[in-house]
């Protein structure tokens, strides 16, 4: 596949070798030059305060009093000087031909103050005549775990994953990255880009369909530069893969937030909906949602159909998770004549039933059982998803060593592994927050999705569901 | 007459508003189903066009003047005979002078009368962001009260106009219920492409509304449309 010019240039700006911070200090922690630690590349700080240059030189960081000075090309810039001097480094940035520009600096547009509108217009004008990749400002720029390029030393290096997300948000690009990996979720490459006066989401999302990297593109958008392209270019992209959006400033409070956070333009929710419709992309209400959705798409099977096996450790859990599934439109069927047969040659129904959903109870305490129950859930054709709710009080009864608690779990990746369907599991927390979390680790290190509560788990299926059945009707392979 | 005399008359007469006898005419060129409509400058002309068409008739006054033709008067329906047009003729000039005496009068338009379905509207607006989106929904009460419309950007795709008419929540009103009338959903679905790509084809139109048209179990017709032009400059 060849690249065209702006997706060839965005990859030098998200792989760079060469990255310079220009204006981090002690003031700010020197939070750039932290959290570029880990980068695999060349690093520089560009500082003319000669009050900085001993702990920038304590960082091990070479510091140039220009970016001319730098002796080599530079892929990457960071700049974090205050507003009024942005349009010296911008110019820099263009006689050095750098490869693209995080303007980390805010107090532009959003601040629907004179000298910040002004100031946004001039940087517009250079970087567009100049040609500069220029992401943001208000905005933290990008994040490659792979190479160690960060925007917060709190997030991970080393090792990449295969979701990319596009935020206009930092916080929630930042989030997203770190709740993400604990649930699977890991990023290939994320940016934030705040004010969008150069690049926009439309740019990242094109650069990130053509990344091989990337199996699943998350957006975090409060506006556009440009409706029209971006509806064409996800129209293209959703085809390919999965995109989930998230349209922050969806109400009337929201969308004064967005206009002092990222000098956004109140747009129609009606309308959103009807592009994610269109386009086949999938709507996303919160971080959750869209984590639940991504850690579904990444770690279970594709479905088309909405009949699910309900499985509960527990009658009134039965009930709930019944209605919860139903609630988000899925189907609950009868079994098969053969399953029942099957089930009725071992399943002990004292306080305990199979219809489906399932209440196993007792059941619950026999590992083979359970498997058991999923391989018939696996193998009936009126299933087409299994879920399995285990029950924080029976784990803390039955499975007090990490021995057996690890075998069950270990069954369980068994199972997932020879199964044709989607596996999901949900446990809920209720007191034991701290003893769930670590189940939940244990499950997504096993790549068994595993979900709080029901409803989470429900509202993940619907759409990992609606995504697989827009490509049927779309006549696109599953 | 053609679509582009149709809007070089209006550009001509600096009007960004068409008339409804040129916004069915155009819409009529591009494949939608609507009552042919037909204006008459006189008494006589009406009363011959009316016979020509068959009883029973609408009239509705035609004046660039006169936005809200109902509340001026300037309406009658179900008019079932000669000696009817006549009379509601001058009824509505009458009216109209009444109420409204220094407004440009053309005459009249006359149209059948057609028969009752169940009402549901197709509009088109330009979003700021997006270009024109086309919207649909049931018409009267359930449009106005409970917003139970759909939306599409343009253009739309075969899946798309499916989709958007069985988003209603009143959906299953065009499925037929309670002995009435199942609407024909393919003719809908067939019209909103056409709307679709009419709209696709003439950026220079800023509103559209086909409000109401009567769905029927063998097609549907829009029965008033109204088209609004971008203004130039």
């Amino acid at each position: 596949m060849t690249m065209n010019k702006s997706v060839n240039e965005l990859d030098r700006v998200f792989n760079p070798r060469t990255v310079a911070v220009v204006g981090d200090k002690k003031e700010m922690g020197y939070m750039w030059l932290k959290s570029l630690s880990t980068f695999q590349g060349k690093l520089y700080s560009v500082q003319i305060d000669p009050n900085e240059l001993a702990g920038i030189e304590a960082l091990g960081v070479e510091n140039h009093s220009s970016l001319l000075d730098i002796p080599e090309p530079v892929d990457y810039v960071v700049i974090a000087v205050p507003r009024a001097v942005t349009p010296r480094i911008v110019a820099d940035c263009v006689e050095k031909g750098v490869g693209g520009v995080t303007l980390f600096t805010s107090g532009f547009a959003e601040t629907n103050t004179e000298e910040g509108i002004r100031l946004q217009r001039q940087l517009t004008e250079m970087a567009r005549a100049a040609g500069l990749n220029l992401i943001g400002p208000n905005c933290m720029g990008i994040f490659n775990p792979k190479i160690g390029v960060r925007h917060s030393p709190d997030q991970y290096a080393g090792e990449g994953g295969s979701a990319g997300f596009i935020s206009q948000s930092g916080t929630i690009a930042t989030f997203f990255g770190l709740a993400g990996a604990l649930n699977g979720v890991k990023v290939s490459k994320s940016v934030s880009y705040g004010n969008a006066i150069v690049l926009d989401s439309t740019d990242f999302l094109e650069y990130l369909a053509q990344d091989e990297q990337t199996k699943i593109i998350g957006m975090y958008i409060e506006g556009l530069k440009d409706g029209r392209r971006f509806f064409d270019c996800l129209k293209r992209v959703a085809r390919e893969k999965p995109v989930f959006i998230w349209k922050g400033g969806d109400t009337e409070a929201g969308t004064r937030a967005t206009a002092s956070h990222t000098a956004s333009m109140a747009e129609s929710p009606a309308i959103w909906q009807a592009l994610m419709r269109q386009s086949g992309a999938i709507k996303v209400d919160n971080l959750d949602e869209m984590i639940d959705t991504a850690k579904l798409l990444l770690h279970a099977k594709p479905v088309a159909g909405e009949r699910v096996g309900l499985v509960a450790a527990t009658g009134g859990q039965s009930v709930a998770i019944s209605d919860a599934f139903a609630k988000a439109g899925l189907r609950v069927p009868c079994l098969s004549q053969d399953s029942y047969q099957e089930l009725a040659s071992f399943f002990d129904i004292i306080g305990a039933s199979y219809q489906n959903p399932f209440d196993v109870s007792s059941n619950l305490r026999s590992l083979e059982n359970v498997l058991r129950i999923l391989d018939i859930l696996d193998g009936d054709e009126n299933i087409d998803s299994v879920v399995l709710e285990f029950s924080i009080f029976l784990l803390a009864r039955w499975m007090t060593g990490p021995q057996s608690l690890d075998g069950f779990l270990d069954g369980l990746a068994r199972f997932k592994a020879r199964s044709t369907k989607p596996f999901l599991t949900v446990l809920v927390s209720v007191h034991m927050e701290e003893r769930a979390s670590e189940v939940r680790h244990k499950l997504t290190q096993r790549d068994i999705p595993c979900f709080p509560s029901f409803e989470r788990g429900a509202g993940a299926l619907r759409k990992m569901v609606d995504y697989y059945r827009f490509r049927q009707a779309e006549g696109i392979p599953v | 007459m053609s679509k582009s005399q149709i809007l070089v008359n209006a550009r001509k007469e600096g009007r960004t508003y068409l008339s409804e006898i040129e916004s069915k005419e155009l819409l009529r060129g591009a494949g939608i189903s609507i009552t042919p409509t037909k204006l008459a400058r006189a008494k006589e002309e009406a009363i011959s066009i009316a016979a020509e068409m068959g009883f029973p008739v609408v009239l509705k006054i035609v004046s660039p003047d006169v936005i809200h033709k109902s509340d001026a008067g300037g309406v009658k329906l179900g008019l079932g005979s000669e000696q009817e047009v006549a009379d509601a003729y001058d009824e509505i000039m009458a009216s109209v002078k009444q109420r409204q005496a220094t407004a440009k009068v053309e005459g009249v338009s006359v149209q059948q009368m057609a028969r009752p379905g169940v009402e549901v509207i197709i509009g088109m607006s330009q979003d700021p962001q997006f270009g024109p989106v086309l919207m649909f929904g049931l018409g009267g009460i359930l449009v106005e009260i409970l917003k139970d419309v759909s939306f599409r950007i343009v253009p739309l795709t075969a899946r798309d106009a499916r989709e958007m008419i069985r988003d209603i929540k009143g959906y299953p009103v065009l499925e037929g219920c309670r002995g009435q009338e199942p609407a024909d959903i393919p003719f809908l679905e067939d019209q909103l492409l056409k709307v679709s790509q009419f709209v696709e084809q003439n950026p220079e139109i800023r509103e559209l509304d086909l409000n109401p048209v009567f769905a029927y179990s063998d097609g549907a017709v829009a029965v008033d449309a109204r088209v609004v032009l971008e203004s130039e400059g």
